[in-house]
């Protein structure tokens, strides 16, 4: 099968006056269609960073990042933002819902951006995912009435509104407590399965990383390890002391 | 893109109070627009106003005068005070003729105006001018005549005794070497009993006496500057009908004369103590003015309190007697010196004013000459023309006459009417054939030999000092004989025809319209005509024509755009960052609009919409407010607190209406401000990177 995202001796550079703080130092790394994978490592070991190269909202320094098919470094501004909106769904670490939006609406608007659905197509869209994780209830409710799960779960159904082939979670479960960030985990691995979407997280938490297929282990901006979540877990753990 | 509108137009109005930011953008574009729809409503309402105003008395709907004139048409004269120069046209007949043809004019006035300076006789002069008249009368026979006579000779000799009295007083403060001893002298033998005992032996003789000597030691002469206008006074009265007559009458049909605006004729030639009671009455009533607070006022009881010498000149020892008596009933006191009276009658305050004033005018008034220029006598009027030659005119005050609804302005009627024949006179046309004629008749006569007594005779009856030397009389009456083929008799009492009027020159003519409202068109018609027919006339409007007081809207306008302009500036200023401010807090949402994939015009769009929701609401609320004040206020009125006020406002109210071309205008003003002052945060915004979105929260 071939890689949906493909990433050869990538490296990332940033520039904090005149000082460069190199990120990323020679990724090279596969993800394939429908895979449920997360990337570990400790604080400042690039996890973002190499994630935002994967969502196609920054561009690589060195090496190439190519996103269904296509060369990000090659592509001019305006096509990254299409290719964002159609091919990958994002899910914040802080939710990122538009405050004066309500629920329906915030899950609604990659579908607006998109102008391809009739209203009554949106809204069948829009409510099922809504009844998928739970919500649907609460399709009026603005993002100031609802607890930080119910938020981050309307940045998933957001993230998938537009069955994107990608969806990419930069630490979904930081700003959760524990019990509600493994039902957010378990929700994304649920429709991982039942939808075929391809799923990447990036998170410190052990707990976290077990449910994924995979772990992709990195520090200091290079790949260490791609292993099981459960010797991933164990090694987080080591790492912790 | 319907949907994405939708919901940009969701986003902008759910932002509208999301932020204090957005409140104060709010409220800087409310009172934008507050001030356009005030100040604009404002600006048209005056320019309304004033437009009937200057219409309705002075320039009609449109002027036309020669366009070969030098100077343009300016009916309220020139900045530096001259006349401008205008070329005389030769027939108004065929003027007239030609533009009533045009199917939107109602009515055409000839005019003419012109600046004289006239100075009104001082008591004395006033006097003996009467004494002289009335001892003219006896001598041919006139037997009424003796105790008119005589009574004005016990006038003259009691103002005589007055002034001796006064320059005795005056003479304890001023140096013995100071003194005119001719003037001592004259003093002297004219209070004596001797002077007039011997007064009938030489009447004309004394009389020129008490002239050349007496006279001019009274300074209460005065010099006023007139202007007028000639037209046919009775197409004047029609069309400008909210003419009205207020003392005396309208000169009939025919006949010399002129009118005084009652304004003009109430500040220079009305007794100076009752002209100030008057105008500290109207202070009082109208402006609730205190006497105790206001400065103007004080001065004007303190002069009145200290030239008590005005009053006592015009009484002759009899009616001083009757006066003294009145004074003294009236103000409770045993006092019977008419001067003390006076001065207590003056001594006014908030309290005892209206019953001093009444006193005034019930007691004193019937024994004095009010006004110094009696409705029916004549001003002589001297005016040089631009040729250099003097002309004179004694010309008759019919009456005063004022505006409807502007009674109070003094810049209507800033102009005294007159008959348009003296006027041609007094303006001293002389075309190039009467021109050569002249130059002939003075080489074959040899002006010098013309004596200047004779030329006096012939054109003032023989009356006044003639300041302006013997060349120009000469010439005058040269002129005059020109013009009148009779020549000697009194100019002033020959009467005319409409012929008369309407073959002659004239300046400029004022234009009345059937429809107001079709001035450009008319205007191209007359121009048309006037071309066709060779006429070489220039049309001006009537805000042209009315020069300075005319613009002065359109200054007043310039201001407020300039004003309205700086308002903006510092709006957009303040809405630039105000939107910029708004914007960077909201970096993080528009980043991850952008990460999950709004294009920057998307971004771009969000931003000017909420602008603009903010523009059109608050901008509809400032719009709203703004038409209510106006409307608010259009409904009572505001009062016209100052006489110039009156002219600006149209009449005593103002009443301001909110146009729709004014709203549409603030309204388009504001949102093109609001979108303009969006450009700079929405390039700013637009440059927010998706990645701020990822970043985790500080
Ligand atoms: N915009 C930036 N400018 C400069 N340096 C940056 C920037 N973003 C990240 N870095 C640096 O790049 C390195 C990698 O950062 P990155 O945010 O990718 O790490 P991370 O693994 O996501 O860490 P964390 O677990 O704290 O989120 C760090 O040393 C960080 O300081
Ligand atoms: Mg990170």
């Amino acid at each position: 099968m071939a890689a949906i995202v493909s990433i050869s001796d990538v490296y990332k550079d940033y520039h904090l006056d005149k000082v460069v703080v190199p990120a990323l130092r020679g990724i090279t790394l596969d993800v394939h269609h429908g895979e449920f994978i997360s990337i570990a490592g400790p604080s400042g070991s690039g996890k973002t960073t190499l994630l935002n190269l994967i969502g196609c909202v920054d561009t690589a320094t060195r090496g190439v990042v190519s996103v269904a098919g296509q060369d990000t470094g090659k592509l001019p501004e305006s096509k990254l933002t299409d290719l964002r909106l159609n091919t990958i769904g994002f899910i914040f670490q802080s939710f990122n819902l538009v405050a004066v939006l309500d629920v329906f609406q915030n899950v609604e608007f990659p579908l607006l951006l998109q102008g391809k659905l009739s209203a009554a197509e949106r809204r069948k869209r829009v409510m099922g995912l809504l009844e998928q994780v739970g919500l649907a209830n609460h399709a009026r409710h603005r993002p100031s009435e609802l607890s930080g799960g119910q938020r981050q779960r309307v940045a998933v159904a957001r993230a998938l509104v537009t069955q994107p082939q990608i969806v990419l979670a930069d630490e979904p479960t930081a700003n959760l407590d524990s019990t509600t960030g493994q039902n957010i985990i378990d929700l994304m691995r649920e429709l991982n399965q039942k939808q075929g979407t391809t799923f990447i997280f990036s998170t410190h938490d052990p707990k976290v990383m077990k449910h994924a297929q995979a772990v992709v282990m990195i520090a200091d901006g290079r790949i260490t390890g791609r292993t099981t979540p459960e010797a991933a877990a164990l090694h987080a753990a080591g790492g912790a002391h | 893109m319907v949907t994405k509108l939708r919901v940009l137009l969701q986003i902008a109005w759910r932002n509208l109070f999301a932020s204090w930011l957005n409140v104060i953008i709010g409220l800087v574009i409310l009172g934008g627009t507050f001030l356009v729809v005030v100040g604009g409503s404002a600006l048209d309402s005056l320019d309304r106003s004033m437009s009937r105003s200057i219409i309705g008395s002075v320039s009609g709907d449109l002027q036309v005068y020669a366009a070969s004139s030098k100077d343009k048409l300016s009916l309220f004269g020139q900045m530096g005070g001259g006349d401008a120069d205008l070329t005389p046209i030769p027939s108004f007949a065929r003027v007239k003729e030609v533009l009533m043809k045009v199917p939107n004019v109602r009515a055409v006035v000839p005019m003419g105006a012109a600046n004289a300076i006239i100075t009104s006789g001082n008591t004395v002069d006033v006097m003996l001018a009467r004494l002289r008249d009335a001892q003219k009368r006896m001598q041919a026979g006139d037997a009424s005549a003796k105790a008119e006579v005589d009574s004005l000779k016990a006038h003259v000799h009691h103002i005589v005794q007055v002034l001796k009295e006064d320059r005795k007083n005056a003479d304890k403060l001023v140096d013995e070497s100071a003194k005119d001893p001719r003037a001592e002298e004259a003093i002297e033998r004219v209070s004596k009993d001797e002077f007039w005992a011997e007064f009938d032996q030489d009447p004309f003789g004394s009389l020129e006496y008490l002239e050349n000597r007496i006279a001019p030691l009274l300074s209460d002469g005065q010099m006023a500057f007139l202007r007028y206008f000639g037209t046919d006074l009775d197409a004047f009265a029609q069309a400008f009908d909210r003419l009205q007559i207020v003392d005396g009458q309208m000169v009939p049909q025919g006949h010399r004369g002129m009118l005084l605006p009652k304004f003009f004729y109430e500040e220079s030639f009305k007794l100076k103590h009752a002209r100030r009671l008057d105008l500290i009455k109207e202070e009082i009533e109208e402006n609730h003015a205190t006497i105790a607070k206001n400065a103007d006022l004080q001065r004007m009881v303190r002069e009145n309190m200290t030239q008590p010498r005005e009053i006592l000149f015009q009484l002759d020892p009899l009616k001083t007697k009757e006066a003294a008596a009145r004074l003294q009933k009236s103000l409770k006191t045993n006092e019977t010196d008419l001067e003390k009276l006076l001065v207590q009658l003056f001594d006014t305050n908030d309290q005892n004013f209206q019953e001093h004033y009444r006193i005034f005018y019930s007691d004193l008034a019937p024994l004095l000459e009010l006004y110094r220029l009696r409705i029916g006598d004549s001003i002589p009027i001297r005016t040089y023309s631009r040729s250099g030659y003097a002309h004179s005119a004694n010309v008759k005050v019919w009456g005063t006459f004022n505006f409807k609804g502007l009674e109070k302005s003094p810049l209507a009627g800033v102009a005294a009417p007159m008959d348009l024949i003296t006027f041609r006179e007094l303006y001293g046309y002389m075309s190039p054939e009467r021109r050569t004629e002249l130059e002939r008749i003075k080489q074959a006569a040899g002006a010098q030999d013309i004596s200047r007594e004779d030329a006096e005779a012939a054109l003032f009856g023989g009356s006044g000092e003639d300041a302006a030397g013997t060349e120009g009389a000469t010439t005058a009456i040269d002129e005059a004989a020109l013009f009148d083929s009779g020549g000697a008799a009194r100019a002033e009492e020959t009467t005319f025809t409409q012929a008369d009027i309407d073959n002659g020159i004239f300046i400029n003519a004022a234009v009345m319209l059937k429809d107001p409202g079709a001035l450009s068109q008319t205007i191209q018609d007359i121009q048309a005509a006037s071309d066709a027919n060779g006429l070489g006339l220039k049309v001006a409007t009537w805000q042209e024509a009315a020069g300075i007081i005319g613009q002065f809207v359109q200054y007043l306008r310039y201001a407020l755009y300039v004003i309205a302009i700086i308002i903006f500036l510092v709006a957009m200023l303040i809405l630039s960052n105000a939107v910029l401010m708004a914007t960077l807090q909201r970096v993080r949402e528009i980043g991850t609009m952008r990460a999950i994939g709004a294009q920057r015009g998307f971004v771009r769009m969000m931003i000017a919409i909420e602008t603009l929701a903010l523009g059109t609401a608050f901008g509809g609320t400032g719009l709203a407010l703004g038409a209510g004040l106006v409307a608010l206020v259009g409904h009572s009125g505001i009062p016209a607190v100052s006489r110039q006020l009156y002219f600006f406002f149209g009449g005593p109210r103002w009443f301001p209406e909110v146009s729709v071309t004014n709203m549409v205008i603030a309204y388009g003003i504001v949102l093109v401000v609001s979108i303009l002052s969006t450009l700079y945060p929405a390039m700013i915004a637009t440059r927010v990177s998706p990645v701020v979105a990822m970043a985790s929260d500080e």
